[in-house]
C-alpha cells in the first residue's frame, strides 16, 4: 500500500501557480499585442495573476513539517534542487505579478500607486508621486517583459519538480515539465476567460475573444501532443514505465484522467472553442447563445488542469522503478 | 589512504526473514510505530520441487555515493558524510518530503513526531563507540555486515573481495553503499 506524501495542498499548489503564470502570460502578450484592442484580456490577466499563486504556496506551507522553517528556503540556493530554484522563482514572480497588478489598477485605486523619484527622498513617503499615463504604459511593458520568462519558468518549474524525481517512472520523463507548461497557460487562459465572462462591464470584444480562444486552442492541441508521445513513452519504454502508464491505462487512475484530463479537460473545450472559433472567424460574429461559452470552455480547461495534477502527483507516486515486495 | 566509506555487506543466504533487525532498529532509535527504517524483503522461490526456499532480501537506506535525496533537498538538510554515510540534519529539514518521493529504494519515512524526514543513520552513535549497528548486532543469522570498504583488513572488504555480490537498482547511477553476497542467485 502505497503512502501518500504529497497530497492534495501539492495537487492545488501546482495548479494554482500554473493558473497565475497563465494568466501572467496571457496578459503580458496581449498587452504586447495591443494595449488598446486587447485591453480587457491584459487587465483581467493583471488582476487573477498574483493570487492563485499566493494562495497556492501558502499551502504548500501547511504542507511542510516545518512550516516556521520555510525562510530556510531563502537562505541560499541549491542548483541540484528543483524545489530551491523553483521556491526562488516563484517569490520573484509574485513580486512582479504584485507589482504589475497595481499598474493596471482602475481609476480611484490607481491614484495611490505612488513611486520614488530619487534615491535620497526614499524613506520621505510625501516625496513620491504618481506615475505618468506614459510612464504608466512603459512599465506594464518593463514587468510583462521580466515576468513572462519567470511566468513560463515557473510554470514549467510545476513540472520539473516531478520530473526530475528519478525514483517514479511515471513522472521521469522530460515531457511532464512540457505537458505541464501548456497546461497552466490554458489554465491561465480558462481563468481569464471565466473572470471576464463574470465581469460584464468588462466584456471581452470581438478581437479578445478570438484571441482567447485561438490561443487556447492552440495550447490545448500542444497538451495533446504532449500526452500522446507521453502515453507511447511510458508503453514503449522500460517495464516500470509500461506498469506505471498501466496506472491511467486499466489502472486505478483510469476514469479521473481519460474522463476529467482528456474528455472535460481537453476535448470538450476544444470542441466547443473551436465552434466559437468558427462562427468568429468564418461567419464573424459571435455566437447568439444565452450562455457564455467562454465561461463554460474556460472552466471546463480550469477543471481539466486540476484534474491532470492531481492523476499526476497521485499516479506518480504509486509508480514505482523497484518491484513492491 | 584511501577515505572511509562505510557499507553494509548482507549475505542473502543467512537471512532467515526473522525481522530482529527491524525490531531493533525501532528500539535503539526510537522509530514511531508504523514506520520503519530497514526491512526484509522476500524476493522469490528458489531451488526445485521438492528442494525449493525462499530468498530474503534485508535492506535499508543505500547510503548511496551519489544519492538523489540528497540532491533534490532545498534546504541542504541531506547531506553525505565523509564516512560515506547520508544523513539528515533534523534541525535544517523543513520537511518538504521531497527527497522520500525521490529515493528509488524508498528508504525514508516522514516521522510525524519531529515533523521532519528520518531515515537509517548506520547507527553512528554507536559505529564511532566501536560498536555495530543494531540491526548488524542482532541479526542471528549472521547475514548483516558493517564496516569500512576502504580498509582491506576489514570484514567487509574481505567479503567483497572473495564473494560475488550485487547492488540493487545500480543503473539509476545512485552508487548505492549496501552489497549482496548472493549463493542461491537473485531471482527478480
Amino acid at each position: 500500500m502505497t503512502e501518500f506524501h504529497w497530497n492534495w495542498l501539492i495537487v492545488n499548489y501546482l495548479f494554482l501557480a500554473g493558473i497565475s503564470s497563465g494568466a501572467f502570460a496571457t496578459s503580458g502578450l496581449a498587452n504586447y499585442l495591443g494595449g488598446q484592442k486587447y485591453g480587457t484580456v491584459a487587465k483581467v490577466g493583471a488582476y487573477i495573476a498574483p493570487f492563485p499563486v499566493i494562495i497556492g504556496t501558502s499551502l504548500l506551507l501547511f504542507d511542510l513539517g516545518k512550516p516556521f522553517r520555510f525562510w530556510r528556503l531563502f537562505a541560499g540556493i541549491q542548483w541540484t534542487s528543483p524545489m530551491s530554484i523553483g521556491s526562488w522563482l516563484l517569490s520573484i514572480f509574485i513580486v512582479i505579478s504584485l507589482a504589475y497588478l497595481l499598474l493596471w489598477l482602475p481609476k480611484p485605486y490607481s491614484n495611490f500607486v505612488r513611486v520614488p523619484r530619487s534615491p535620497k527622498n526614499i524613506i520621505k513617503l510625501k516625496s513620491w508621486t504618481k506615475l505618468s499615463p506614459g510612464e504608466n504604459r512603459r512599465w506594464r511593458l518593463i514587468l510583462g517583459a521580466v515576468g513572462l520568462p519567470l511566468s513560463v519558468g515557473v510554470a514549467m518549474y510545476t513540472g520539473v519538480l516531478l520530473g526530475a524525481v528519478p525514483a517514479r517512472p511515471f513522472w521521469n520523463t522530460p515531457m511532464v515539465a512540457q505537458l505541464f507548461l501548456f497546461s497552466a497557460m490554458s489554465t491561465g487562459v480558462g481563468a481569464i476567460l471565466v473572470i471576464s465572462a463574470i465581469m460584464t462591464r468588462h466584456s471581452e470584444s470581438y478581437h479578445e475573444k478570438v484571441l482567447l480562444n485561438s490561443v487556447d486552442t492552440v495550447l490545448i492541441v500542444f497538451e495533446i501532443f504532449m500526452i500522446i508521445p507521453f502515453l507511447l513513452h511510458q508503453t514503449l519504454s522500460t517495464w516500470s514505465h509500461k506498469e506505471a502508464v498501466g496506472l491511467i491505462m486499466g489502472g486505478e487512475f483510469t476514469a479521473q484522467f481519460w474522463v476529467g484530463v482528456i474528455l472535460i479537460g481537453i476535448l470538450m473545450p476544444l470542441s466547443i472553442e473551436i465552434y466559437e472559433l468558427w462562427h468568429l472567424v468564418v461567419k464573424k460574429h459571435m455566437p447568439k447563445m444565452r450562455i457564455n461559452l467562454g465561461m463554460v470552455s474556460g472552466g471546463l480547461v480550469i477543471f481539466g488542469g486540476l484534474m491532470l495534477r492531481y492523476v499526476f502527483v497521485y499516479a506518480g507516486q504509486v509508480s514505482h522503478f523497484l518491484p513492491h515486495y | 589512504m584511501a577515505t572511509k566509506r562505510f557499507a553494509f555487506v548482507i549475505e542473502t543466504e543467512r537471512c532467515i526473514d526473522c525481522k530482529a533487525c527491524m525490531v531493533s532498529c525501532s528500539v535503539e532509535n526510537n522509530v514511531p510505530v508504523g514506520h520503519h527504517r530497514n526491512w526484509v524483503h522476500q524476493i522469490g522461490i528458489k531451488g526445485t520441487f521438492p528442494d525449493v526456499g525462499m530468498s530474503f532480501e534485508p535492506g535499508q537506506c543505500m547510503h548511496c555515493e551519489n544519492p538523489p535525496c540528497e540532491r533534490v533537498c532545498p534546504v541542504g538538510a541531506t547531506y553525505r558524510r565523509d564516512d560515506g554515510l547520508v544523513m539528515v540534519d533534523q534541525d535544517v529539514c523543513i520537511g518538504c518530503k521531497y527527497c522520500i518521493e525521490a529515493c528509488p529504494y524508498d528508504a525514508r519515512y516522514f516521522n510525524e513526531e519531529t515533523g521532519v524526514t528520518d531515515k537509517c543513520t548506520a547507527c553512528v552513535h554507536r559505529v564511532y563507540q566501536g560498536e555495530e549497528p543494531a540491526c548488524v548486532a542482532t541479526c542471528i543469522g549472521g547475514a548483516r555486515h558493517f564496516g569500512d570498504i576502504n580498509d582491506p583488513n576489514s570484514e567487509v572488504a574481505k567479503l567483497l573481495a572473495t564473494n560475488d555480490y550485487y547492488r540493487v537498482y545500480e543503473a539509476a547511477g545512485t552508487e548505492p553503499g549496501v552489497y549482496y553476497i548472493y549463493k542461491g542467485g537473485r531471482k527478480a
